[in-house]
């Protein structure tokens, strides 16, 4: 594929969490390139006559990308399924311009407390937007919810979300609750995050869910 | 070569917690159903040159409803792709792309609303401007198993 130039970029986030995995390609500057949207949509489309079952545009977080993504499917030809691949901080503008172009919304549910998403993610009104655009993205389109477990925040962050998912989207909604959390970039700045998440802590994270009445959830 | 990594991918589109929260998305790739991107190029908007923003979303809204009752009918059967002709030189979907260009100036993508003029290559708090620039593209197969191969493009 040829490439029209390459540059300094960032993949592009809003949210700047101090345990980011990805830090050195979400919070700073690093050589890549700069594609025509047609030779994205080329890419896409050789990409699911390979089998491949989706577009899944990813970040940091695809939000800032929106516009160049409505015109990428502009050019594409094959039938294949977009997979919004979303923290979920986008405006209602953002989640009307989604709605008739989105087959699955996946959202990351991360915090339950506007406190956590403060201090960990630096954003604040967390719950009002993100509760607000599950709830449209579920009348819009299809959704999977990932839940990543944080270390110390089953009470402020957990119980919250699960209760959520449950009562507002239905205890039948498609949830990866995910273990995995491990400390990258400044998580030792906070002091539950520079660990990763113990066996007992975990064994209470899926009773939560299930307490919560969830019962479509991936381990 | 995916199969042998994620053998439960290959079963996942047969698993009844899948099919059940993700019907259309089993459908299509299935070829019984078609993207809603797909579907939103069917439905013909035009403006002119100098709408304005509050206009085009006023065409937005009345075009969304006319493309979810155009995906009703085609997911029942009631019209086939075929019965549509060609697509139109202007759709729902051009009309997005144009919206979503007044959204990068002053930038309101993301609830930072952070206001960079991006159409004018300032970097907004994402560090995104004008241009869209990619970091990887590959075939990845570490996703949930009915994402599985999922072609990930990282911008």
């Amino acid at each position: 594929m040829r490439i029209k130039k390459s540059g300094r970029i960032s993949l592009g986030c809003n949210f700047a969490c101090i345990h980011c995995q990805n830090w050195e390609i979400s919070q700073q500057f690093v050589e890549g390139a700069v594609y025509s949207e047609r030779e994205i949509a080329s890419l896409i489309d050789d990409a699911r006559r390979r089998g491949c079952r989706n577009q899944n545009w990813v970040g940091g977080d695809p939000i800032p990308h929106i516009p160049f993504w409505l015109r990428v499917l502009l050019w594409e030809k094959e039938k294949t399924p977009v997979f919004f691949n979303t923290n979920g901080f986008y405006s209602a503008e953002a989640s009307s311009l989604l709605r008739g172009v989105v087959d699955i919304y996946k959202i990351d549910f991360k915090y339950g407390s506007d406190v956590c998403a403060e201090k960990i993610s630096g954003v604040s009104n967390y719950w009002r937007v993100v509760t607000r655009n599950l709830r449209e993205a579920r009348q819009h389109g299809e959704l999977l919810v990932r839940v990543l477990v944080l270390p110390r925040h089953l009470d402020c962050c957990l119980k919250p979300i699960v209760s959520f998912i449950s009562e507002e989207l239905g205890p039948e909604t498609r949830v990866n609750l995910m273990d995995q959390y491990s400390p990258h970039w400044r998580a030792a700045e906070r002091p539950e995050l520079k660990r990763r998440l113990d066996r007992a802590e975990w064994e209470r994270a899926v009773e939560i869910a299930f307490e919560a009445g969830l019962n479509n959830v991936i381990m | 070569m995916w199969q042998l990594w994620r053998p439960d991918a290959v079963r996942a589109l047969e698993d009844p917690k899948v099919v059940s929260s993700m019907p259309r998305y089993v459908g299509i790739l299935k070829g019984r159903l078609l993207p809603r991107f797909f579907v939103s190029r069917y439905v013909p908007v035009e403006w002119e040159a100098d709408s304005s923003e509050e206009e085009l979303w006023e065409l937005h809204r009345a075009s969304i409803r006319e493309m979810e009752a155009l995906m009703r009918d085609m997911d029942s059967g009631r019209v086939h792709l075929g019965d549509l002709g060609c697509p139109p030189k202007s759709s729902l979907l051009h009309l997005k792309a144009r919206i979503g260009e007044c959204l990068m100036g002053p930038c309101r993508l993301c609830e930072r609303r952070c206001g960079a003029d991006r159409l004018k290559g300032e970097l907004g708090f994402c560090r995104v401007g004008r241009e869209f620039r990619v970091h990887s593209c590959f075939d990845h197969l570490g996703e949930e198993p009915e994402v599985v191969p999922s072609f990930t493009v990282c911008g």
